[in-house]
């Protein structure tokens, strides 16, 4: 069965603001872990497309790239890019 | 007159080796004369702040740079690396000072004309400095503000038709040697393979897909001028699986000294009259050649291709006829478990050597993609197989290297449906601690007590 | 200054947006002789140091200038890199895997007339533009990372390093004398942005402190879970921290004794800096290699656990080197590369022959793989 992207994006953004009371960035596996019925490559077509829909976006260290809700996070006022 | 002094930085402008320090003081110039007349996107004075930033660092031994990672162009896991001065009030000109990883012709070719229109967005938008190239291949433009980025990712792909490369948990911009190009030892065509892979895999390359970076390169032979066993997840090396081509006139040649050894590999210095059964016969890790009665006899059975005997005699040796590539998975720097070499995989994937066609003999680049799609589906298939196993089974921040040692490398070979070989150890293991599957043993594991005490008493 | 737009509209930005095209198709890039006869070279000599030239199986010859060059290149040194190019190679110009920059030529008289155009092209500083060089059986251009010009762990720097360096073994850059061919890489910090792990010799930034923390601020601009889960070693938990005002807050604890310094926390989290003065410096790595020729590939070993930063030019650093490279010099055989001429005569004699101490920090004590360098048999020298 294919996955309903706005099914997903409901688990995803629920998820997210659950557990961002501690953190605001998460591994691409911890999106896989929501849809444990899922093929890892579909779950990662649709965090990407989120992010493309101004959903989601990306933080990257450089070498390991996380994801969180956009905008959430104590990181960009740091960096005066909110 | 400078804006900052600096006078340990000074010192690193003598000596004959090109000196960083002239050229950024040079380019600080550039920019304060201005004699285009540019209406400079980022602070004119970004070098002098570079340079008095950098004199900081040369005087108090610590860096001053904080790292950024929410900029980026819009949709794009990778490709720009944000970064920060911590002293952005004494060197504001720096205060932001983004990376943009602008993807590589293959084997580093370019025109003037390339570089110049390049260099005119990297004037107006940037800090006038770069890499030429980054550790991953890239060209690296070194050092611009949020508000350039998408305006330079616009111009790059609008004007330039040209796309950034990787970064983060992305597949990084592939890389290859110069292949076969401009080398007669290369078994394989490194850039085709390179960019049509690249191609490929663009949404791995500009969107995370993967638990970490994912790293490949194409080595032309097993010399490996770009490192692709040391440096790759996956690391492809042109090898041959036929005999050495051998001209018995031209290793004569040599021996007589009319063609210097090693294509005049070690002129500067005398190491004596070229001696063939020194220099190459001895020196033969397998000890499968002879040089009798004036003629160069290989048994190429015993070979390991090591390109020793091609390398010193390139007039007169050739790689043999029946070309691919051997794949080796998991090269890694140090961090954490320690450095791992690509493990050998997939001994040898033929390429077909009829299918020479290049992109010129196609009215379209599909058409050529569709051509390449058949010539390396082998190829395609294995990495694919790679990916799956890593996305299920890797952890976060675990290279593919580090997973192969954690589940074993019989696992690895499962999944990659290739067949267990003796090629695949460097010898046999030392232990007996087997962990046999229950289909392995006749009968299964299931056994019947009672049946048992029949013939042993309790 | 005025902002100019490319055309780039900020509230739509996937109008006319363009994504996935890769790079340019090295096609467009090839010289006429490449593009003639690519796949169908017969062979190819070193004319002399930095001078090659390679012959096609059609008889086509092309001829290579090799030039060394800082990787760190401004706009201006690019802009007359192709005025170069222009002038004696129909606008073509490629660079090589280890930053040297290549001029491709098809007569040997534009040999010779480039070679003295590029002669006399100096920096006002008075160091060389286009050094000739980096062939066969010398020392290359070292391949290298950020430093302190742009990196945020770096515990030394790359470029002044690398300029050192350069300038330390220049004669060997332009000439053809060592047993067989050198590499020198350099990274910053073991991170190994460039992996420098399998060179002949490998100059390596380490840093030897722990983070230091900023308790007051972490909490404020660090999400304490992932500067936990940033630590590749687990020494990081968070903590509570009382401040000298009496107040506590949420921050973290470094079980400094698991630190292995890579500065990934502070990747994360600001509030945890790990450069030094007196913590960071040098190690010296020997004897790797990438090829396969003659043996296989092999790791560089750490052979200098730690030298200083003395800036501007590290020259403890450049003479430590240059004592390895002479005693390489003087005692490998023809073809023999670092690596092998250690393993041939023991890294005992290694030690003593580059006159290097041995201290204990060079005995592997890393995990399992660590047994396997240690000597298991009587097979010694005195």
């Amino acid at each position: 069965m294919a996955l309903d992207k706005a099914e997903a994006q409901k688990v995803i953004v629920d998820q997210l603001e659950k557990k961002g009371k501690s953190k605001s960035k998460f591994y691409l596996k911890d999106f896989y872990a929501f849809f444990p019925d899922e093929k890892p490559r579909t779950v990662k077509n649709i965090v990407n497309e989120l992010v493309g829909d101004g959903i989601l976006e990306y933080w990257s260290s450089g070498s390991t790239t996380m994801i969180g809700l956009k905008g959430a996070g104590k990181q960009a006022g740091a960096e005066g890019e909110d | 007159m400078a804006k900052h002094k600096t006078p340990l930085l000074d010192q690193l402008e003598s000596g004959p080796w090109p000196s960083f320090v002239s050229d950024i003081k040079q380019e600080a110039a550039a920019r304060a004369k201005n004699v285009k007349g540019l209406d400079y996107q980022i602070p004119a004075d970004v070098c002098e702040d570079l340079l008095g930033i950098l004199e900081l660092s040369y005087k108090d031994g610590t860096t001053h740079w904080k790292h950024g990672g929410i900029v980026g162009v819009f949709g794009y896991g990778g490709g720009i690396i944000g970064r920060y001065c911590d002293k952005p009030l004494d060197f504001p000109g720096v205060a932001a000072f983004h990376t943009v990883r602008v993807a590589q012709p293959g084997g580093k070719y370019y025109t003037s004309a390339y570089l110049r229109q390049l260099m005119d967005i990297w004037d107006l938008r940037g800090s006038g400095l770069t890499n030429m190239h980054g550790s991953t291949g890239d060209i690296i433009l070194l050092g611009t503000t949020t508000p350039q980025l998408e305006e330079i990712f616009y111009q790059l792909t609008h004007e330039m038709n040209q796309d950034l490369g990787g970064s983060g948990s992305n597949l990084r911009t592939p890389a290859d040697c110069i292949g076969s190009s401009r080398c007669e030892y290369s078994c394989i065509d490194t850039q085709e393979l390179c960019y049509y892979l690249t191609m490929r895999y663009q949404d791995e390359l500009h969107r995370p897909a993967f638990p970490y970076k994912f790293k490949f390169k194409f080595d032309g032979c097993p010399n490996g001028c770009v490192c692709s066993i040391a440096r790759s997840d996956l690391s492809f090396i042109g090898t041959w699986k036929d005999a050495i081509q051998i001209n018995q006139a031209e290793v004569k040649a040599y021996v007589d000294g009319q063609s210097p050894a090693g294509g005049g590999s070690h002129s500067s210095r005398d190491w004596g009259k070229f001696d063939i059964q020194k220099e190459v016969i001895d020196l033969c890790p397998t000890k499968c050649m002879a040089y009798v009665n004036g003629e160069l006899k290989i048994y190429d059975k015993e070979c390991t291709r090591c390109m020793h005997c091609i390398n010193v005699m390139p007039k007169a040796l050739k790689p043999g006829k029946e070309k691919g590539v051997s794949i080796l998975c998991g090269a890694k720097a140090p961090i954490v478990d320690g450095a791992q070499m690509g493990t050998l995989i997939r001994p040898f994937i033929a390429v077909d050597q009829t299918m020479d066609k290049q992109l010129s003999d196609f009215d379209s680049e599909d058409e050529w993609v569709e051509y390449l799609d058949e010539k390396y589906a082998d190829i395609t298939e294995f990495v694919e197989l790679v990916w799956d196993y890593w996305m299920e089974e890797g952890k976060n921040r675990e290279r593919l290297g580090e997973l192969m040692i954690r589940e074993g490398l019989q696992k690895f070979l499962e999944k990659t449906e290739t067949d267990p070989m003796a090629v695949h150890v460097q010898h046999p293991r030392t232990n007996p601690y087997i962990f046999w599957k229950e289909d392995e043993v006749d009968g299964g594991w299931e056994r019947d007590i009672e049946e048992y005490r029949k013939a042993h008493a309790r | 200054m005025a902002f100019i737009s490319a055309g780039y509209n900020p509230d739509k930005p996937m109008e006319n947006r363009i994504t996935d095209i890769g790079p340019r198709h090295y096609d467009e890039f090839y010289p006429e002789v490449i593009k003639k006869n690519k796949g169908k070279w017969s062979h190819h000599e070193i004319l002399e140091p930095g001078v090659l030239v390679h012959v096609a199986e059609s008889g086509d010859k092309i001829f290579t200038v090799r030039c060394g060059g800082a990787r760190l290149m401004t706009v201006t040194h690019i802009r007359e890199i192709c005025d170069i190019a222009d002038k004696y190679c129909n606008g073509h110009v490629r660079f090589t895997t280890r930053n040297n920059i290549e001029f491709l030529v098809d007569t040997l008289d534009k040999v010779n007339a480039l070679k003295a155009d590029l002669a006399q092209r100096k920096f006002d500083g008075g160091s060389m533009k286009f050094p000739v060089g980096g062939t066969g059986s010398g020392i290359s251009n070292i391949v290298h990372t950020q430093g302190w010009i742009h990196c945020h762990t770096p515990a030394t720097d790359a470029s002044g390093t690398v300029k050192a360096t350069m300038d330390a073994v220049f004669e060997d850059f332009q000439s053809m004398k060592m047993p067989a061919k050198l590499r020198i890489s350099m990274a910053c910090c073991l991170n190994m942005c460039g992996a420098v792990h399998c060179s002949d010799i490998a100059i390596l930034g380490y840093h030897r402190k722990p983070p230091i923390l900023d308790h007051e601020y972490l909490d404020k601009v660090c999400e304490i879970p992932l500067a936990v889960a940033s630590c590749p070693t687990a020494a990081i938990r968070p903590s509570k921290v009382e401040l000298p005002n009496g107040t506590t807050v949420n921050s973290v604890a470094v079980k400094n004794e698991r630190c292995m310094y890579c500065g990934n926390c502070y990747t994360m989290c600001p509030s945890m800096p790990l450069s030094d003065k007196e913590g960071d410096g040098i190690v010296l790595m020997a004897g790797g290699k990438v090829s396969n020729r003659i043996s296989a590939p092999k790791f560089s070993k750490v052979v200098v656990a730690f030298l200083p930063n003395e800036t501007p030019r590290w020259p403890t650093m450049t003479e430590t080197i240059k004592k390895m490279i002479n005693a390489y010099s003087n005692g490998a055989n023809k073809y023999e590369r670092l690596g092998d001429w250690a393993d041939r005569i023991g890294w005992e004699r290694f030690f003593e022959v580059c006159e290097l101490d041995f201290t204990h920090h060079l005995i592997d004590d890393f995990r399992d793989a660590a047994y396997h360098t240690w000597r298991q048999s009587t097979l010694f020298k005195f």
